[in-house]
């Protein structure tokens, strides 16, 4: 996405929120369609079943529907809407004993596996990164899956810069000596995939 | 064959920290060009970057699972759809309590007013009361105004009454006076009573002479017992001498 482009989302997005805060079905259904692709693909690498993805984010939109008027724009309104489906997904995780809920390999059949993806390479990544504690987890997908900044992630997880650096260093360094022992070559992980 | 990636720690970790915001572009300008020249003199370093590009690709791969956001949308407008019936029902309920709790106050305070019958009787009585005093003010209202209408039960020698036809002197006696001096006072003076004592003891004189009503009236005046003597006649009255 160019600056130009990023501005112009950020700028309707910020309308958009404005509008849902003046009781704007309409604005929060726009908003709602053009969130669901990011967070459901961020939500369903944390949580095992789509039903979990769908009322985490319905949880979280009904939560920006209730609270919209209450959001003075010191953060983007992305970094708000993420931040909700965080704190949102957290909480059911927790809910559900934690890691208990969260992805397996064995529960990959959700997926529908494009032929042309490496897909041994992703289910390996996918094993190192469930080993990771749940916050460390989301500071990675964070960063990596949903493309946010150091700051970003800080303000959406309400947490310290210092937080967030330390949970990446942690959750690179675990994922460092995980990935070797659940299995993969030598030429993926130093060759960067191949 | 698994060959073992490199798992000790980094070996410059100020630029190891800022590997994951490098690689998916959200580092600033002037951090960026640090790294940069940083990872042109060191081989760790791009190893470590090399590694780190791997995971971000892989995480950021995408998968050919579909999601069906407007399933998810209409659950959720169902769920406005609720809190909005939900809220007016709220409202009506409110407004229902507002109403129940007045009619429960009302309910609340009827049993009192039923346990003390007597009240009412008592508030029913009063009105009959003062009904009745009512009537008993205006009854004596009316006496009292036609008592003052009507002509007054006794004579003063000012008051406007009929007078006897004869009548020529009106006089009050002392109270002490009795009978027999009252009688030769009235002998001596040539005098009769017409009419009266009135309840202010005032005597209506008639002469039963010839006499003329001021040598009358003059001894009437000379005499102790009488107190107040006046001709009631157009005549002239001759000065009262003191004997």
């Amino acid at each position: 996405m160019t600056l130009l482009a990023k501005k112009s989302a950020k700028e309707h997005d910020t309308e958009l929120l404005a509008a849902v805060a003046a009781g704007s079905r309409r604005a929060l259904e726009e908003l709602y369609l053009g969130y669901h692709r990011r967070l459901a693909r961020f939500l369903s690498r944390i949580t095992p079943r789509y039903e979990n993805v769908e009322e985490i984010i319905n949880d979280t939109f009904m939560i920006v529907w209730q609270s919209a008027k209450d959001f003075r724009y010191a953060s983007q309104v992305s970094t708000w809407i993420i931040g909700i489906a965080y704190r949102t997904a957290l909480k059911s995780l927790r809910r559900q004993k934690n890691h208990s809920a969260a992805r397996s390999l064995d529960e990959l059949p959700e997926q529908t596996v494009d032929p042309t993806c490496d897909t041994e390479v992703q289910d390996w990544l996918m094993h190192g990164l469930n080993q990771l504690p749940m916050e460390q987890r989301l500071t990675l997908e964070l960063a990596y899956h949903m493309g946010h900044s150091l700051e970003e992630i800080a303000a959406i997880t309400e947490c310290p810069v210092g937080t967030v650096k330390a949970r990446m260093f942690h959750a690179r360094e675990k994922l460092r000596m995980y990935l070797p022992t659940l299995g993969g070559t030598a030429s993926e992980w130093t060759a960067g995939g191949g | 064959m698994k060959n073992l990636p490199g798992t000790g720690s980094p070996v410059h970790p100020d630029i190891s920290a800022l590997i994951p915001w490098y690689v998916n572009g959200s580092i600033g300008e002037r951090e960026r060009r640090r790294v940069d020249a940083h990872l042109a003199r060191c081989a760790h370093c791009r190893d470590e970057l090399t590694r780190e590009q791997w995971v971000y690709r892989n995480m950021t791969a995408e998968t050919a699972v579909e999601y069906m956001p407007a399933v998810s949308l209409n659950r959720l407008q169902a769920r406005l759809d609720s809190i909005g019936v939900a809220k007016a029902e709220r409202a009506q309920e409110d407004e229902a309590a507002a109403v129940a709790a007045d009619v429960a106050a009302d309910a609340a305070a009827e049993p009192r007013r039923r346990s003390m019958p007597w009240q009412g009787l008592m508030a029913a009585s009063v009105a009959v009361m003062a009904v009745a005093l009512s009537f008993l003010a205006t009854d004596r209202w009316l006496q009292y105004r036609a008592r003052a209408a009507a002509p007054a039960a006794y004579y003063t020698v000012t008051t406007a009454v009929p007078r006897a036809p004869d009548e020529a002197i009106r006089a009050v006696f002392s109270p002490t006076t009795t009978l027999t001096e009252l009688q030769g006072i009235l002998d001596e003076a040539q005098l009769r009573i017409v009419s009266g004592p009135t309840e202010a003891g005032v005597y209506s004189l008639a002469a039963k002479s010839g006499r003329p009503v001021s040598s009358s009236l003059a001894l009437l005046r000379s005499h102790a017992q009488v107190r107040f003597a006046e001709s009631t006649t157009s005549a002239p009255i001759e000065p009262l001498t003191t004997p």
